[in-house]
């Protein structure tokens, strides 16, 4: 346990050298363990990645992927283990001791000064210098040749403020590059990324380890993995469970590992329904918070005992759709009917009253209060309903049962309706917020991401109590930015793209390369629909 | 559950036993020893009946504008008006105290009410900027105590000054008095008044759908709107509490101490609850404990001065380390809270 490189580790990394000219470990980490109070997010961990390979590690939400780039990186210290740099043994006090060994991060999210072009954002802190001032042209220049040379499509003039996710994410590549990282840490690189740019992003890092660089890639796409890799590395619960190349794989054994059982994401059985109308939007204009447009003619109704997905990257007008709906903004122009009312005329309140119940996007924000209790949590919206309210008193005997019957429902792991929220994992919250809001007697059932940041265990649990809500004859709009669960759970598939319905696609036909184009912004002629 | 409030209970102990320590040091640098301040104090405050009343005395207006500033901060606002809004209560109460002669005990609370109706009201111009227009409420309530203050300075010399050469109205009739408590001391029902409003404070947050509504606009707005709460609107009549509690702590102090009012007649008060409040983490039942400690400070430093040779405003000192180092800890607290909370996002 305690030897540095399982044999087999080296073994099997052996048979698929792709483009190193050096025999020699990139990055070699030994028995890291890191705990968080009680909570082990590491434990014992080996990592072996050899000079010139893509090396993914993969592993469920909660394995402990971040925790180890984090630890790599410096911006973490183990509580036990070793770390070898390019053979040498380090200690990764701080990033600055990883940049100087070679390595280079692109996080999650990116830090980027909107105000200031491509270039200088790229040598923001190492600026190039003439006579004391700064060079812009030197910085261009070397800004596009670095672009070019790995495929980074991205002006270097233009502003920053200007430019998508996709492009932002460009840019931080070049910044570890301009930085002279020879190994690339991406964190869930993809996930920001329409299936296109995926693949371009894929490009650049075959590109990478063509010139003999390094690249760990983190992510829980299997497809992925499974498409860019040469080695994968699977961590379940803070554990390893393997180190093995990649064509040796299929996607059954890379799950099983996973999640250490078979999973399917396959499309769920169901019965036809033909329900009444519930929801019906017309036209629907909105704006986002910086005033521009989000929502541009939106049209689309939603039958009882009917899915229907809405499919696009993140910030594509998701967001303000779910907010118009629940009441949380209001249109510009255009008309959302819940059962034949008008909800520009309700407020969030009477909207609820009217037949929405809601699980958000941004469940730590808007779908709890971290610091209540589960049952003050699942009171929210029916404080003045009995019997949990009388003549404007609360009866906490009456929400405690409540909140225990729903804990044994969903099946929420958690010591009992006291605890509060913040103790519970990530896939429990939102059960909470599940439990909550399926069981208002709603019938028209608002659901976005509902299982971003679960487990995959949690995640067919939730995806379970969505298929029970539509055979119980409930209309439900579900916003997702995985294909898979939406191709999974809906009957029909709407596209966005920059705050319009880019086209349809039945449940039963979702292709992702067609419903990708759409992603993008790209027509698809035959599915386009036009209002009517 | 339990387990969370019990570390913000000692939190909030070694918080203050910190201040104490530094407070402490800086009691040596001035050539005074420590303990001997300290016990001073402590004989100041607890040494006799008398003094145990006197510091009951100092605890009742810090206590009431304490509840003021919990029923504000459960609400998610920051009403650091309560000072202006004491002053105001004060005056209306004396006010109706001099100027309407009514039968005992109506009298009273005529007087009080009118105190209630004035804190209220001079809390609803920044309260309505606030939900109207979403200025900050700390900014506006704490400018409107300077035109408080000398608002009341305004009315008390130019308009109802009492003949004579002291800056203060007349004084109130005898039927508007709060009957006092005993006969040693000026201590009141006001205390009592104020007990009462921390419990029942208190009840209300835990037990009324109200109450609920509420306290989740204060510790998680964006949940509560979603929930259906109407934020802004709540968010206006916890102001409009917080002012009206601001204002009967002025009116109790009328009518249960000074029986007039006078310019500068309770320096402080307002400031005070509010930092029993903070101390207090916003529970209005624990302020009864926190006021008690700031009115024992107060009383226990009128000896300082005759029996050391330590300044009174030693507790000034004291009480702004206390300030500083529960904030400290609310900052360490946050920060080891938001890498919980990135790591449990992650997870």
């Amino acid at each position: 346990m305690s030897n540095a490189l399982g044999s087999s580790t080296l073994h099997n990394a052996g048979n698929n050298a792709v483009g190193a000219g050096v025999a020699g470990m990139a990055v070699a980490l030994t028995g890291i363990t890191k705990r968080f109070g009680g909570f082990v997010a590491n434990d014992g961990v080996d990592l072996a990645v050899r000079r010139g390979e893509i090396h993914a590690v993969i592993g469920e939400n909660g394995a402990g992927k971040t925790t180890l780039m984090n630890i790599l990186f410096g911006l973490l210290q183990p509580d036990e283990g070793s770390i070898r740099l390019n053979d040498e043994e380090t200690v990764v006090a701080d990033p600055a001791v990883a940049i100087k060994a070679g390595l280079g991060m692109v996080h999650q999210h990116f830090k980027l000064v909107p105000s200031l072009s491509v270039a200088d954002n790229v040598f923001l802190g190492m600026e190039i210098r003439r006579h004391g001032l700064i060079d812009h042209a030197a910085q261009i220049a070397r800004t596009r040749e670095l672009a070019e040379r790995f495929g980074l499509r991205v002006d270097p003039t233009e502003r920053v403020g200007l430019l998508s996710v996709g492009i932002e994410q460009r840019i931080e590549i070049l910044k570890v590059l301009v930085r002279g990282a020879r190994t690339i840490i991406l964190d869930e690189p993809t996930a920001v990324l329409t299936p296109q740019e995926s693949r371009e992003l894929f490009q650049t890092l075959r590109s990478f380890v063509a010139e003999g660089m390094t690249v760990i890639f983190i992510s829980h796409h299997l497809e992925e993995v499974m498409e860019v890799s040469d080695t994968v590395t699977v961590l379940r619960n803070g554990k390893k469970v393997a180190t093995r190349p990649t064509a040796e794989l299929s996607k059954n054994e890379l799950v099983r590992m996973m999640v250490g059982r078979e999973v399917s994401f396959d499309r769920r059985p169901r019965e036809p329904q033909h329900g009444d109308v519930v929801l019906e939007v017309k036209e629907l204009w909105a704006r986002d918070d910086r005033r521009l447009p989000a929502l541009r003619n939106v049209n689309l109704e939603v039958r009882s005992g009917e899915v229907v997905g809405i499919a696009g990257v993140a910030g594509n007008g998701q967001t303000e759709l779910a907010e118009v709906l629940s009441g949380l903004r209001s249109a510009s122009h255009g008309v959302a009917r819940l059962k034949d009312r008008n909800l520009a005329a309700l407020s969030p309140a009477e909207i609820r009253a009217a037949g929405l119940a809601h699980v958000p996007g941004d469940r730590m924000v808007r779908g709890v209060d971290r610091n209540a209790s589960i049952a003050a949590n699942m009171l929210m919206g029916r404080q003045h309903r009995a019997p949990w309210s009388r003549g404007g008193v609360l009866n906490w005997n009456a929400i405690g049962q409540n909140a225990s019957k729903l804990i044994k429902d969903f099946d929420i792991r958690a010591q009992g309706s006291g605890d509060a929220v913040k103790r519970l994992s990530g896939g429990n919250i939102q059960k909470v917020v599940l439990a909550r809001e399926f069981t208002n007697g709603a019938d028209f059932l608002l659901i976005d991401q509902p299982t971003r940041g679960v487990d995959i265990g949690a995640q067919e649990a939730i995806h379970d109590e969505i298929m029970r809500q539509r055979a119980a004859g409930r209309a439900i709009l579900l916003i997702s930015v995985q294909l898979d669960e939406l191709a999974a759970l809906a009957d029909r598939i709407l596209v966005m793209f920059n705050g319009r319905i880019m086209g349809e696609v039945a449940g039963d036909h979702a292709d992702e390369d067609r419903i990708g184009m759409m992603m993008a912004g790209v027509a698809v002629p035959e599915f386009a629909t036009e209002p009517a | 559950m339990m387990n969370d409030r019990l570390r913000a209970v000692s939190g909030q102990i070694i918080a203050v036993a910190v201040a104490l320590i530094m407070g402490a040091i800086i009691i040596l640098m001035v050539g005074e020893s420590p303990v001997r301040v300290f016990m001073t104090l402590l004989r100041g405050a607890f040494g006799d009946q008398a003094k145990i009343a006197g510091t009951l005395l100092q605890t009742t207006p810090i206590l009431i504008c304490g509840v003021a500033a919990c029923v504000g901060l459960r609400g998610g606002m920051f009403n650091v008006g309560i000072e202006g809004q004491l002053f105001l209560g004060g005056f209306a109460a004396a006010w109706v105290g001099f100027a309407f002669p009514l039968p005992a005990g109506i009298h009273m609370l005529a007087a009080l009410a009118l105190a209630v109706v004035a804190g209220a009201a001079w809390v609803a111009i920044p309260a309505y900027f606030r939900a109207r227009y979403n200025t900050n409420e700390v900014v506006s309530t704490i400018l409107s105590n300077y035109v408080a203050v000398l608002l009341t300075s305004y009315f008390t010399i130019f308009l109802f000054k009492r003949p004579g050469g002291w800056s203060e109205t007349p004084p109130i009739l005898p039927t508007a008095y709060l009957p006092g408590i005993f006969d040693f001391s000026r201590l009141n029902w006001g205390l009592v008044i104020g007990l009462v409003l921390a419990i029942g404070a208190a009840l209300v947050f835990r037990y009324t759908s109200w109450g609920y509504g509420v306290t989740m606009v204060g510790s998680a707005p964006k949940f509560a709107e979603y929930g259906g709460v109407n934020v802004k609107w709540q968010g206006f009549v916890v102001l409009l509490l917080s002012g009206a509690v601001g204002g009967l702590a002025g009116g109790v102090e009328t009518l249960g101490v000074h029986h007039r009012f006078m310019e500068g007649f309770a320096p402080g008060f307002g400031f005070d609850g509010l930092i029993a409040a903070l101390l207090a983490n916003g529970s209005p039942v624990a302020t009864i404990f926190t006021a008690l400690f700031f009115g024992a400070l107060r009383n226990g430093s009128l000896l300082l001065e005759v029996d050391t040779g330590a300044s009174r405003e030693i507790i000034t000192v004291i009480q702004a380390l206390i300030i500083l180092s529960v904030s400290a800890q609310a900052l360490v607290r946050r920060r080891g809270d938001s890498q919980a909370g990135e790591r449990r996002w992650k997870f």
